[in-house]
């Protein structure tokens, strides 16, 4: 994610590039009514993404713009927006940050609201959601927003994998989650085709997808160069390279940006150019969205010798190769294959470590692969799909893996009101102490 | 009306209420399996089907979470902790196994916390969808196979077709029962006070379908019997919400002057309105019930052609409701950090108000610790719309 002012300065030239892709995006929602253009306000890994490349209709994301708002420490005028209409400050701050937002908006007869970050974002000409797996706002935001957006239409589309069971194998439903996520997608298009009243050009969905797998790819062999030590980039700086991955999948650009960002790694590798000079500790970011407004913390972890040369969140992709995905000719059932075993792929390696979950095993070959001393994790009160279950995660990963140190920290991803800098560093100072004893003790 | 002590049925309810799950621990010693389940998604029918005791899992409203908190973050709702707190707390020791619908994240982002920590011999993740078209029917019917499948092997016993038609029957004729009590609030004053309902209610959810019916029938004799003091002048209220499963709120209510005649719960009018068509493949009747007729927020609802059109799908019941037991006021009753029932509640509040009916909204915990502040609130309510 892309901050401005209070931002972690970036480690790479590279990242360096995001606030533009950032503001692109905002930008692309304002252009397009001149450009007759659609825009669907849309979700992060959705699973629509390609559908509404190859459909020329340009995505608002809420998320991005939520994380803006908090990056620039502006988000509390829509947050109070939104709870001024009885949004519980409990909900995801994502969605009543945006809420908020697009309720001014309203109000003021469609003017863009005074201050919006970066002349704000375009109102939808429609709203897609998901009521899959990750989250309830995925279908319960678009909802709500209708409530203000009253002729803006929604559809929610469901794509589900099958639910982690150690007693159940979980290969035979993989099929029927597969034929479900493929007509859900189906529906999807008939809906976008109904908005645009175009029809899908599908050779050129075909050519998106195919452009999608080679990013998946170029992002995961990219990442994998931070296995160097020292690492040449760390989370502080993934936290904004995902967006090309995760707000641009399916175009030339987002493909482009790991092509320079893989040369600019292996550059610093072999100046043995690392994050932090000297590092002491690898950590792995274990769970948990950031807080945008303090991502300066990163460089907090750094200054002490600390880099994150892994992290689990914004990985949203793996290896084409390794998801083993049956050969298709039908571009929604390749994207449906891609989405479940994306998910299940850890599941068998799981079965086999008696007491692990995918999750914890995932953190686990992270751990291994990238030689990592310790774990943190954020909790962000207001979003229970990443970060309700950590205690479970990092109690699990003690009990089959091994005693390694591990930080829980609390804060939020919007809502600043939760967060104390001075609480934060000292919370930090007293794990840099335990990993040093950690360090010590395996030394010995 | 005078109370409890006028009926053996309404007696009994008040001991299931008071020491819930007594039933399930008498039947486990007779050699039943007891499966306990959370949330209105749990199809109760194939359970009932496969012979076991099911037991909806319930909060304690008045004890303090002492052990859940070292495996439950506290951004997962109230209500959800408390009953897991019961649950490792050993209140549940008599579930053999459990069902855990997906419902909501506070019950999909937990299920590794309640499976590794209850360690029961049988558990099963329901993967119920949010969607409700054609596609998500059959998907429906997938994952009722799967749990079916997982069931059978666990008790070594065949769940047959006409188990299930039976377990149908059975249910549909529970849920007329308890309409027909229900019923009994219509008058004014209610022949039955909403403290009562909700021990029955409770008391519902933790027996075999047949003995909950021989209950609620016994109960209905007994309360239409009863002859109403004339106490006319109360304010009619209706309460709305996920899982409230205990006196304290209706308490809070009728003390204040005024009765608790209808609930939108998803322990109450929320599972007893909906009937499963009794179709060639049951599954098909239990997959339209859970994803098309139960009217819960989990379940996204929006094919309208216009919003309007989508408001009249999603809270035309609550209407027809109030209009039916003449409701005064509603208030709706949210946990915090229950994301599907707080998105909800700008559109559920509109709607009902431009019915000119007045809303209190409220959002708490679920613990009686609270509970003065509540109250006071729900008596400034009252006085507003006296
Ligand atoms: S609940 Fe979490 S995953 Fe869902 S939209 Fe909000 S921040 Fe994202
Ligand atoms: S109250 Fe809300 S969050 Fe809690 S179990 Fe019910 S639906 Fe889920």
């Amino acid at each position: 994610m892309a901050e401005e002012k209070k931002g972690r300065a970036v480690a790479t030239q590279t990242a360096a590039r995001i606030p533009k892709f950032v503001r692109g995006n905002l930008s692309a929602t304002l252009k397009a009514k001149e450009e007759e253009k659609k825009v669907a306000k849309a979700f992060i890994a959705d699973g629509q993404d390609e559908i509404m490349r190859a459909m020329d209709i340009v995505p608002a994301w809420g998320e991005s713009f939520s994380g803006v708002c908090a990056a620039k420490r502006d988000a509390e005028k829509y947050l109070q927006k939104a709870e001024s209409d009885n949004f519980s400050r409990s909900l995801c701050t994502y969605a009543t940050c945006h809420i908020g937002f697009e309720m001014i908006r309203e109000e003021q007869g469609g003017a863009m609201p005074e201050g919006a970050p970066w002349g704000g974002m375009g109102r939808p000409d429609m709203i897609l959601g998901n009521g899959q797996l990750l989250c309830d706002p995925r279908f319960k935001w678009p909802q709500a927003l209708q409530h203000y957006l009253k002729d803006v239409p929604v559809f929610i589309t469901n794509m589900y994998y099958p639910p982690w069971d150690p007693n159940t194998d979980h290969h035979e439903q993989e099929k029927f989650y597969v034929k479900y996520c493929t007509e859900e997608l189906r529906e999807t298009v008939k809906f976008c085709e109904k908005v645009t009243g175009k029809k899908m050009d599908w050779d050129r969905l075909a050519a998106v997808v195919e452009l999608s797998d080679k990013t998946w790819d170029l992002f995961v062999d990219t990442y994998d160069l931070r296995k160097a030590i020292p690492t040449p980039m760390d989370t502080g700086d993934a936290m904004n390279t995902m967006v090309p991955l995760t707000f641009n999948l399916g175009t030339q650009e987002a493909y482009d940006f790991y092509v320079e960002l893989n040369s600019e790694l292996k550059q610093k590798i072999a100046g043995g150019i690392g994050v932090a000079d000297p590092e002491k500790y690898r950590l792995i970011w274990a769970a948990g969205l950031p807080s945008w407004f303090a991502l300066n913390d990163f460089q907090y972890f750094n200054s002490k010798g600390a880099v994150f040369p892994v992290e689990v969140t914004y990985r949203g992709c793996e290896k084409i190769e390794r998801l083993d995905l049956p050969k298709t000719n039908d571009p929604l059932e390749h994207i449906a294959w891609r989405w479940v075993r994306y998910w299940t792929h850890w599941y068998d390696a799981a079965r086999k470590r008696h007491g692990s979950t995918p999750k914890v095993e995932r953190i686990i070959e992270y751990i291994e692969d990238y030689k990592c001393d310790g774990a943190v994790f954020h909790s962000a009160f207001s979003c229970r799909s990443w970060h309700a279950g950590i205690i479970n995660q990092a109690d699990v990963l003690r009990k089959v893996y091994k005693d390694i140190p591990i930080l829980i920290m609390e804060g939020d991803i919007v809502d600043i009101s939760s967060y104390n800098e001075a609480d934060t560093h000292n919370r930090i100072d007293a794990f840099i102490e335990t990993l040093e004893a950690y360090k010590g003790k395996q030394k010995k | 009306m005078t109370g409890l002590a006028n009926s053996k049925g309404l007696e009994t309810a008040e001991k299931y209420y008071t020491q819930y799950g007594a039933r399930a621990t008498e039947l486990k010693k007779e050699g039943r399996k007891v499966i306990g389940y959370m949330s209105a998604l749990a199809p109760v029918e194939i359970l009932t089907a496969a012979g076991v005791v099911p037991v909806r899992l319930k909060g304690f409203v008045d004890e303090a979470i002492t052990k859940g908190d070292a495996y439950m973050e506290s951004i997962i709702c109230p209500f959800v902790r408390n009953a897991f707190d019961a649950a490792i707390k050993g209140r549940f020791s008599f579930m053999d196994g459990m069902v855990l619908p997906h419902q909501c994240d506070s019950i999909d982002r937990t299920n590794d916390v309640w499976s590794s920590y209850l360690n029961l011999p049988y558990w099963h993740f329901l993967n119920v969808p949010h969607v409700t078209d054609d596609p998500s029917i059959e998907f429906m019917k997938e994952i009722l196979r799967v749990f079916i499948g997982t069931l059978e092997k666990f008790l070594g016993t065949k769940i047959t077709d006409a188990a299930i038609a039976q377990a149908i029957k059975a249910h549909n004729e529970n849920r007329r029962l308890m309409r027909g009590l229900y019923d009994l609030r219509k008058s004014n004053p209610p022949l039955i006070s909403g403290v009562e309902m909700m021990k029955v209610l409770v008391a519902a959810m933790s027996i075999p379908v047949d003995e909950s019916s021989a209950l609620i029938r016994g109960i209905t004799e007994d309360v239409k019997k009863r002859t109403a003091p004339a106490d006319g002048n109360r304010k009619r209220i209706m309460i709305i919400g996920d899982q409230i499963d205990h006196t304290a709120i209706p308490e809070s209510i009728e003390n204040t002057g005024a009765w608790l005649v209808a609930d939108d719960l998803s322990i109450g009018g929320k599972i007893y309105w909906p009937e499963v068509d009794e179709t060639a493949d049951p599954l098909q009747g239990i997959a339209e019930r859970y994803l098309r007729k139960l009217k819960i927020p989990t379940t996204f609802v929006g094919d309208g052609n216009t919003y309007e059109e989508n408001l009249e799908a999603r809270f035309g019941h609550l209407k027809q409701r109030i209009a039916e037991f003449k409701v005064d006021g509603a208030i709706l009753f949210i946990y915090k950090y229950c994301d599907p029932y707080g998105f909800e509640v700008p559109a559920m509040k509109s709607y009902i108000e431009s019915g000119g009916t007045p809303v209190l909204y409220l959002e708490d915990e679920y613990s009686t610790s609270t509970l003065a502040r509540v109250k006071t609130r729900i008596e400034a309510f009252l006085e507003m719309i006296a």
